[in-house]
């Protein structure tokens, strides 16, 4: 059996590019959706990173550690838009240039 | 052969739609080309053996999280900005901050690496059950049962919060 085509590099590569790209959103962009879109992209990133390197050593424990951060993903998805939907309501807006009660 | 050239659809279609999610002026075309990335994540997932992490993307992520994304953008009902970036200096720190990130990302990405299981180590000669839902089913149950058991402690906590938060009024 010859080894995988593509080398453990060019996801690392991947996963960092798209890591990148969701730093990006969460810096630029204003609407809190669209921010909390773009932390599902970095973990995303961080997922393929775990299941590039268990591919490269033949240990399931990148699986298993995929598998949490899914489920910290969800738990952390529905707070937050929880939350989101409050300042929604009591601000009616979204974005986090306006949300600066703790500035001062 | 066939596999390198699925890596750079799936890598091409991740990083484009990526970038679309992050600079699109549309919400929902931000939500639906992120659940593009994600269904090509998952495409990588099955090059790399992972098929029960795979299937799991396409059902938690691009079906349960997605569709929770989809449902408030509906329920707030975003109006459509022209300036979508952050005005003034911050824009440029960002972009400058991300930069900096990319930089050592692919530093390390690209760095030889020491140690025995360095990234010069020739990959691992899977058995035929890796990644199978039997298999990740054996060691979640057994090594890794008291994490699982405080995840679901975790997300009972967020089921909670999150009713008690999205409602409308305290009583009492």
């Amino acid at each position: 059996m010859t080894g995988p085509a593509v080398p453990l590099a060019a996801y690392q590569i991947l996963a960092g590019i798209l890591f990148t790209i969701g730093v990006i959103g969460v810096l630029v962009r204003r609407s809190a959706l669209i921010v909390f879109m773009s932390i599902e992209l970095m973990l995303n990133a961080v997922n393929l990173s775990f299941v590039a390197f268990s591919r490269q050593h033949g240990s399931m424990d990148g699986h298993i550690f995929v598998f949490f951060v899914m489920a910290v993903a969800a738990a952390e998805v529905a707070i937050g838009l929880a939350i989101l939907i409050a300042i929604f309501r009591k601000r009616e807006t979204a974005n986090v240039d306006d949300v600066h009660l703790l500035r001062g | 052969m066939i596999e390198i050239v699925l890596f750079a659809m799936f890598a091409l279609t991740a990083i484009s739609c990526a970038l679309g999610v992050v600079f699109h002026k549309n919400p929902v075309h931000c939500a639906l080309l992120l659940v593009a990335v994600l269904l090509s994540l998952s495409g990588l997932f099955i090059m790399l053996h992972a098929q029960f992490i795979a299937a799991l993307q396409v059902i938690v992520y691009a079906g349960a999280i997605m569709v929770l994304f989809l449902f408030v953008l509906m329920l707030l009902s975003f109006r459509r900005d022209e300036d979508v970036l952050t005005p003034g200096a911050a824009k440029g720190f960002g972009f400058l901050f991300a930069l900096i990130v990319l930089v050592e990302l692919l530093w390390v990405a690209l760095s030889p690496g020491g140690g025995e299981r360095g990234a010069q180590t020739p990959a691992a000669i899977l058995s035929d059950d890796f990644g199978s839902p039997a298999a990740i089913g054996r060691i979640l149950y057994t090594t890794w049962l008291y994490p699982f058991e405080i995840t679901s402690i975790l997300l009972l906590v967020a089921v909670v919060g999150a009713v008690l938060l999205a409602k409308r009024k305290f009583s009492g």
